[in-house]
């Protein structure tokens, strides 16, 4: 208990430090909390009802949605939504949210990334563990998806009456081999009936069998309504589903999920995928329809997630691209825009972006030649590879401009001959890049 | 003129982008008017040597590779074997690439028979390699990216190259890679004709002198490959 409480305070004044002097939070006060006392998050979860949200895509987004239902009932709510999703990260984000002297019930919102799901579900038991989806990631430091998917069921296997919330259309979340109550949502409808599997993705063989799954239809990349001709194993029965999508705008969409009617602020047919999820969460958590569908509806974007800056008289949508299922939705949410604009595309290699650049031929740029796209502004550290990549996926190459640094990109997005500009960024672009900007003063508050 | 290039388990062997050297093949064939014909050949499906000018050989997830292994012993071993001695062109890349010599060990230690094709084998390595590589042939570079944690040996073949930076074949004997014949092995992702050109207009024209005899090939604007290339030199070859 001593040891504990220390840990706590000790983190807090790391954190209030940090805060006071970085402007922002960091996960070393979890660091510094478990060095003291390894299972503090026992002590600092006591009446918190936790809800863990984990899965390749859709984290984020999904997370930011749940915490502002959440935080709109009578139970206070926090999340780690601006903060780090890794162990320590989510001890921070405890712990700033721990009060020694008021005990109260409350409600936590956790993005975790996919590996960490041992390592907090071996000191607490979540109420609930969503997963979302699983896609080739970066496999420099992910490896396969059914590891990632191996280390997610390792944390489930500690608490058998969790709850898991599961993508019902994901073919390897199916058929899993544990006890826990399971509810399942997924789509009874596809937006593009015509969609077919696509030979470059995994996943789409049986996990029971081997044999290639069936599919009524896809929704994207391995996604859908799919059974195994050969053994039977078929998608599951959901619980919540998408039976109507009415719109798909480059503003948002509108849906039918259960028989109500839902607006989505985000665009997307990936976001229909985070609503539903949240949605099931929401139902999940008892939360009240009227709260579900305000959240919906007024969902702002996410740092980075179809963010939208103004550069003078430039708008720029800012789309965050980790991996290929990711980006070709991204591809597919810029294609409902019927008015020609301009793309910048900036593919970096440090670590948090993937140190190996060959997933982008994962990548159906060969849709972008369809598009009404005016002008192609490239960077980032591995410029000439996204050069590259956009002169086979186009066939030509004199229409690509690349540019060295910030400051000529954006002299390029200021010149553009459009209106609007759609930014495609890798991790570590999108954050440097956000910084530049704020340093030459075309945006302001930077962190958040 | 055309080509048929035959791409083996596209819809299982096709990690790490690799499916950009098929797309990189077509593109240069393609500006050199030369017409591309590419065979998606997988599980049951029957492997015709007398058809195919290319052969691409990729890697994949050990899921997926389970469920190659089995079928290609079964249905497609001695005509890959056939196709390979008779000098045709075939580029196998990692997983492709170790599948393609007498066996290999995997993480677990299981010693996993391969197709017995090259007199090369695999033994497992104690960590795995994943960073950009750098290999020097002769005058000239090839970079990529490896990501693999087996160690072959090519007992006596040419290699690809030698290792600038990085781990290469087994990080022992600085070798990269290996040629036998007009067969090509190597741990080069990146997708390795994305920064490698003339590789790939070397083994387009391997292929076209073969079936049409003495075939030349017009430049093309390698600009930006080029400097993607010099950027990784840059980079990690600061003498």
């Amino acid at each position: 208990m001593i040891q504990s409480t220390l840990a706590i305070l000790a983190s807090k004044s790391a954190s209030f430090i940090l805060k006071k002097g970085f402007k922002k939070g960091t996960s070393l006060p979890g660091k510094i909390a478990s060095k003291i006392c390894p299972d503090i998050m026992r002590h600092v979860s006591k009446r918190v009802k936790i809800v863990l949200i984990t899965g390749t895509n859709g984290k984020t987004t999904t997370t930011s949605m749940v915490y502002h239902m959440a935080d709109k009932t009578k139970v206070p709510a926090f999340s780690n939504i601006s903060g780090a999703n890794m162990e320590w990260g989510i001890i921070t984000s405890f712990i700033d949210h721990y009060r020694f002297f008021k005990k109260e019930e409350k409600t936590a919102i956790i993005e975790i990334d996919e590996a960490n799901v041992p390592l907090i579900c071996r000191y607490v038991k979540p109420d609930i563990i969503c997963i979302t989806n699983l896609f080739r990631d970066q496999l420099d430091r992910y490896g396969e998806v059914y590891t990632t998917l191996e280390k997610i069921m390792k944390g489930v296997a500690y608490h058998q009456d969790t709850l898991l919330i599961l993508n019902g259309d994901e073919p390897l979340l199916g058929h899993l081999d544990c006890p826990n109550p399971k509810r399942y949502y997924g789509f009874n409808v596809s937006y593009d009936q015509d969609q077919q599997i696509e030979m470059n993705t995994d996943a789409k063989h049986c996990i029971v069998c081997k044999h290639p799954y069936d599919y009524d239809f896809v929704t994207y990349n391995h996604l859908g309504k799919y059974h195994c001709p050969n053994c039977g194993y078929e998608r599951p029965a959901l619980d919540d589903a998408v039976e109507a999508i009415l719109e798909m705008k480059p503003y948002g969409s509108k849906v039918i999920i259960n028989k109500e009617e839902y607006t989505i602020s985000q665009a997307g047919l990936y976001n229909i995928y985070n609503a539903l999820c949240a949605y099931s969460i929401g139902e999940a958590l008892a939360i009240d329809h009227t709260i579900i569908k305000d959240v919906l509806e007024n969902q702002e974007s996410r740092f980075g997630r179809q963010e939208v800056i103004q550069l003078e008289d430039k708008k720029m949508t800012i789309f965050l691209v980790k991996n290929p299922a990711g980006f070709n939705q991204t591809i597919d949410t810029i294609a409902l825009d019927q008015e020609p604009f301009t793309c910048l595309f900036m593919l970096n290699d440090r670590y948090a972006d993937g140190t190996d650049v060959s997933w982008i031929y994962d990548v159906h740029l060969e849709n972008l030649a369809k598009l009404p796209i005016k002008e192609y502004i490239i960077g980032g550290i591995r410029a000439y590879d996204m050069a590259v990549r956009l002169k086979i996926a186009t066939g030509k190459s004199d229409h690509l401009n690349v540019y060295e640094d910030y400051e000529a990109i954006t002299k390029a997005v200021l010149a553009a001959p459009t209106p609007h500009v759609y930014a495609t960024l890798t991790y570590t672009a999108m954050l440097e890049y956000r910084k530049y900007l704020e340093n030459a003063g075309y945006i302001k508050d930077y962190w958040r | 003129m055309e080509l048929h290039i035959c791409h083996l388990y596209p819809d299982l062997l096709n990690s790490y982008g690799d499916i950009g050297n098929i797309l990189i093949m077509k593109h240069r064939a393609k500006k050199r008017g030369i017409e591309v014909i590419v065979h998606n050949i997988t599980i049951n499906d029957p492997f015709e040597p007398d058809l195919y000018d290319i052969v691409f050989f990729g890697g994949g997830q050990d899921f997926e590779q389970s469920i190659v292994s089995a079928d290609l012993k079964e249905n497609k071993r001695d005509a890959i074997k056939q196709y390979v001695e008779d000098g045709k062109v075939l580029i196998a890349i990692c997983g492709g690439y170790q599948l393609l010599g007498k066996y290999y060990m995997s993480a677990n230690d299981e010693k996993l028979e391969g197709l017995d094709v090259l007199d090369i084998y695999t033994e497992k390595g104690d960590h795995r390699a994943i960073n950009n590589l750098i290999i020097q042939d002769q005058d000239h570079y090839y970079v990529g990216f490896e990501n693999h944690s087996g160690k072959t040996h090519i007992n006596g073949l040419t290699p690809l190259g030698t290792v600038k930076y990085g781990f290469g074949n087994n990080g022992d004997d600085q070798q990269e890679g290996c040629r036998y014949k007009n067969t090509i092995g190597t741990y080069l992702h990146g997708p390795l004709f994305s920064k490698n050109p003339e590789l790939c207009d070397e083994i387009l024209l391997s292929a076209l002198n073969l079936k049409y005899g003495e075939v030349e090939f017009s430049p093309l604007d390698d600009t930006f490959e080029m400097k993607a290339k010099q950027a990784i030199l840059d980079r990690y070859l600061k003498s």
